[in-house]
């Protein structure tokens, strides 16, 4: 009886822990993340717009970018790119959530929609796609361009399944599906139980749209979300310090820089010369700025693009320290003597320049302007300080007509094309029309076209490089000042896997340790 | 009252009108390309082609004038076209967003009637020093910008007391916060509107015969001289239901709400120049139906002027 009642007891206890433990097992781990603006589109002609952070949960791309910014695998198993044909094996074994198979005739369909985008830059011929078996097909580039693959590496890229509506319920390979979406407010994926790849860490992932910056940090403070996914420098300057609050980083990509009007009519020509760009470049304290923006996350810059991107390497570029004697030396040589009220002259005229700041806005590289503005004065260039919160205004009032000496801009190479950003802020052909005053000339023009014209990788990333070197030293086009890197915040316990490129944060890979 | 009705609506035709072109005008000819910002931000390259067609797919290559005739042509049948940012037509936009608003601003009316109410007649009913510590609150909350408002709010409500959530999901609980905000400074406003009326009114002769014969405060108040303010008062509560619309701007993007305010601030920042141009003509048409309300109340308040629509 004793024995009987001692079992019936054990059989009870296991009963009691196997209904605590269980839900435990059972239950789904969910994660908020909070994004400035809703990016979710539902324009079925520009669907390229509409595959960004949380939509690409849902769908993938055909290749991803690795650490250096090269493509690897991802369902595209490998590719080759011979005579201006690029033959493509596909992974098998992947399927559509809906149960559709990734083949070759699907992964067609998927490529010739996107190809029906009005911002198509893939630029694939979509009358060359060849299919040479159940998992390969071959196609051409348009333009005979062998950065393709490259270009895939962009989330706009990723692969729908096609006669599906996109708009309602978008189907893709990846790691999660469609659950909920509340435009301007919340967007909800849950996970893909049937993903072929590694299965991600978090079940539920909800991203909520705060516009409002502070309302964003306020909110992780008081535990309503997990992740804030955009976070701006004003965000870091008034981050608690006590441990609430977790800064997770990448390494820098993105640049601060100011760029030379190097084609503008008087009196916005002083830039003209490259002495002037020299002393300014020598005139900048970029150690002090590093140590006071970016939670002094920053570092000074060589360049543009970080070395580690394409595997550039630092070396391309020398870079300029700073030693305002030598940039007075600089402006002495070039005619600007320093005239009685502590700004320097030429020829009866005032060296007065004009700092247009900032692109994207003047609040994400705030206090820089003012401090540039102090350390020109110190070498007797007058500051006329333009201050912008709006990208339109900076391009159209600023930019566009050539309304400034000098154009403070906070952006990345945020593309794995490596002549994405020198092509369009550099060449005279630039299809962003402002920046054709920033363009030194026909040389760099050269260089640019042969890098996109290259049909090997290694010429193309050597061509790169060139420009880059004139861009940055050489013409001194751009006069860097930092490199930052991409920033998460978090509440403690999380630990998220950063990227340089910011769509490509995993957060079902985030990693919950509490 | 039908007649001054349509006469009233037929005086706002030049003015609906001009509204209008003043909203087409301040978007189309602001610095900015929407279509090149979009872009850029999404690191896309496309061919001068791509970017002059996608101009084109939204009118924005054609003159300005050309541009204004063929929205005012489909804007008179309620097509505002297509957001640029979102690819959702504009009306789906505003159905989407505009219920929000108005349940905010419908209940932040409420609260300012409630507050306006109870301070303008504490301040008539209260000694000396109570009515100056009411008149300076009524200062201080004029005053306080309403973001400012809103982070004092936060500051208690949400991280003190822990009783309100910061970003809620639309509804009702998450409501609080956001009307209290909107409603304090324009109830106190308001507050000052309903002190004078009342002490205009207890100097009238027919108020001091009430005293004289011993009617309460209360009665005089309520029978009296509540009689004789409440159209004025309605007006200037159905007027501020039109400032409390356009000002929850702000508000909305500070608690998340998911209303018009974040609707045409994203817009703003994207030069989304389909969704501001029908916000701005909304939001005009809402002050205009608001003004239109006050005026009819004011008719049916006033025993005057409905004896004379009533003859007319």
């Amino acid at each position: 009886m004793f024995k009987l009642s001692s079992a019936a007891r054990l059989v009870s206890a296991a009963f009691l822990v196997a209904s605590i433990s269980a839900p435990a097992f059972a239950a789904e781990n969910e994660l908020t993340v909070a994004f400035k603006r809703d990016r979710y589109s539902v324009d079925e002609e520009k669907f390229t717009f509409t595959v960004r952070r949380p939509a690409a949960q849902i769908v993938e791309t055909a290749v991803k970018p690795d650490a250096n910014f090269l493509p690897e695998p991802l369902l595209f198993k490998s590719w080759d790119y011979v005579d201006g044909v690029y033959s493509i094996t596909l992974r098998e074994g992947v399927s559509f959530s809906d149960g559709t198979p990734f083949n070759a005739d699907t992964a067609i369909a998927a490529l010739k929609l996107y190809d029906s985008g009005r911002s198509d830059f893939l630029q694939i011929d979509p009358e060359s796609f060849e299919k040479s078996g159940p998992f390969s097909f071959n196609f051409r580039s348009e333009v005979g361009s062998s950065l393709v693959i490259e270009n895939m590496t962009h989330r706009a890229t990723s692969l729908f399944l096609t006669g599906t509506n996109r708009a309602e319920n978008p189907i893709g390979t990846g790691p999660y599906l469609f659950e909920n979406y509340v435009p301007n407010q919340s967007l909800t994926v849950k996970r893909n139980p049937n993903y072929w790849g590694e299965a991600p860490n978090i079940d539920k992932l909800t991203f909520r749209f705060i516009g409002d910056d502070n309302a964003r940090l306020l909110a992780l403070q008081n535990g309503e979300i997990d992740i804030i996914g955009e976070v701006t420098p004003q965000m870091l300057l008034s981050m608690p310090q006590d441990g609430s609050v977790i800064l997770h980083e990448s390494r820098p990509i993105r640049y601060v820089a100011l760029l030379a009007n190097l084609n503008g009519a008087a009196p916005f020509d002083i830039m003209h010369d490259y002495k002037v760009r020299e002393a300014i470049a020598w005139s900048i304290d970029r150690e002090t700025i590093a140590s006071v923006l970016y939670a002094g996350r920053g570092i000074p810059a060589k360049g543009i693009l970080p070395g580690w991107m394409f595997n550039l390497g630092d070396n391309h570029t020398d870079g300029f320290g700073y030693d305002p004697k030598k940039a007075g030396e600089m402006l002495d040589a070039a005619g600007w003597v320093m005239g009685s009220d502590g700004i320097r002259e030429k020829d009866g005229r005032k060296m007065t320049l004009r700092l247009v700041a900032a692109y994207p806005n003047v609040s994400s590289v705030k206090p820089m302007p003012e401090m540039l503005e102090q350390m020109f004065l110190a070498v007797g260039i007058d500051i006329d300080l333009v201050e912008v919160d709006d990208s339109g205004v900076y391009s159209s009032t600023y930019l566009k007509p050539g309304e400034g000496d000098l154009f403070m801009e906070f952006a990345s190479n945020n593309n794995t094309d490596p002549t994405y950003l020198l092509n369009n802020l550099f060449t005279t052909k630039t299809p962003w029309a402002s920046y054709q005053l920033t363009a030194p000339g026909p040389h760099v023009d050269a260089m640019l076209e042969q890098a996109r014209a290259a049909q090997t990788r290694d010429e193309v990333i050597e061509k790169v490089r060139a420009a880059h070197r004139a861009i940055v030293q050489d013409d001194l086009a751009a006069i860097p000042i930092l490199l930052v890197p991409n920033f998460t915040l978090s509440r403690p316990g999380i630990s998220v896997p950063m990227s340089e490129y910011a769509d490509w944060v995993d957060f079902g890979q985030v990693t919950l340790s509490d | 009252m039908i007649k001054y009705l349509l006469i009233r609506l037929a005086s706002a035709l030049p003015t609906l009108l001009g509204m209008t072109i003043v909203a087409f005008a301040i978007v189309s000819l602001a610095p900015g390309d929407p279509i090149e910002q979009e872009l850029r931000a999404m690191g896309i390259v496309p061919t001068i082609e791509d970017l002059n067609a996608l101009r084109a797919k939204y009118g924005l290559d054609k003159p300005f004038i050309y541009r204004y005739f063929d929205w005012m042509s489909r804007a008179v049948q309620f097509d505002f076209g297509t957001s640029i940012a979102t690819g959702r037509t504009v009306i789906n936009e505003l159905k989407l967003h505009f219920p929000a608003t108005f349940i905010l601003a419908i209940s932040a009316l409420f609260g300012t009637i409630l507050i306006s109410l109870a301070l303008g007649i504490a301040a008539v009913a209260s000694n000396q020093n109570i009515a100056s510590f009411l008149r300076a609150l009524t200062v201080v909350l004029v005053s306080i910008p309403s973001f400012w408002l809103a982070l004092i709010l936060i500051y208690i409500f949400v991280f003190y007391f822990g009783w309100a959530r910061l970003v809620g999901d639309g509804s009702l609980r998450d409501l609080i916060l956001p009307v209290v905000t909107l409603s304090l400074g324009s109830g106190a406003a308001l507050g000052r509107v309903v002190y004078e009326r009342i002490r205009a009114e207890m100097c009238e002769d027919y108020v001091r015969l009430a005293i004289a014969k011993g009617v309460s405060p209360a009665k005089i108040l309520l029978r009296h001289i509540t009689p004789r303010i409440i159209g004025p008062l309605a007006t200037a509560w159905t007027n501020a239901l039109g400032a409390l619309l356009g000002g929850a701007v702000i508000v909305e993007s500070i608690f998340g709400w998911p209303g018009l305010g974040q609707l045409i601030l994203q817009a703003i920042s994207q030069r989304d120049f389909p969704i501001i141009q029908a916000y701005l003509v909304f939001m005009g048409l809402g002050f205009f139906v608001t003004s239109l309300i006050a005026d009819i109340i004011v008719i049916i308040t006033d025993p005057q002027l409905r004896r004379k629509n009533s003859h007319e």
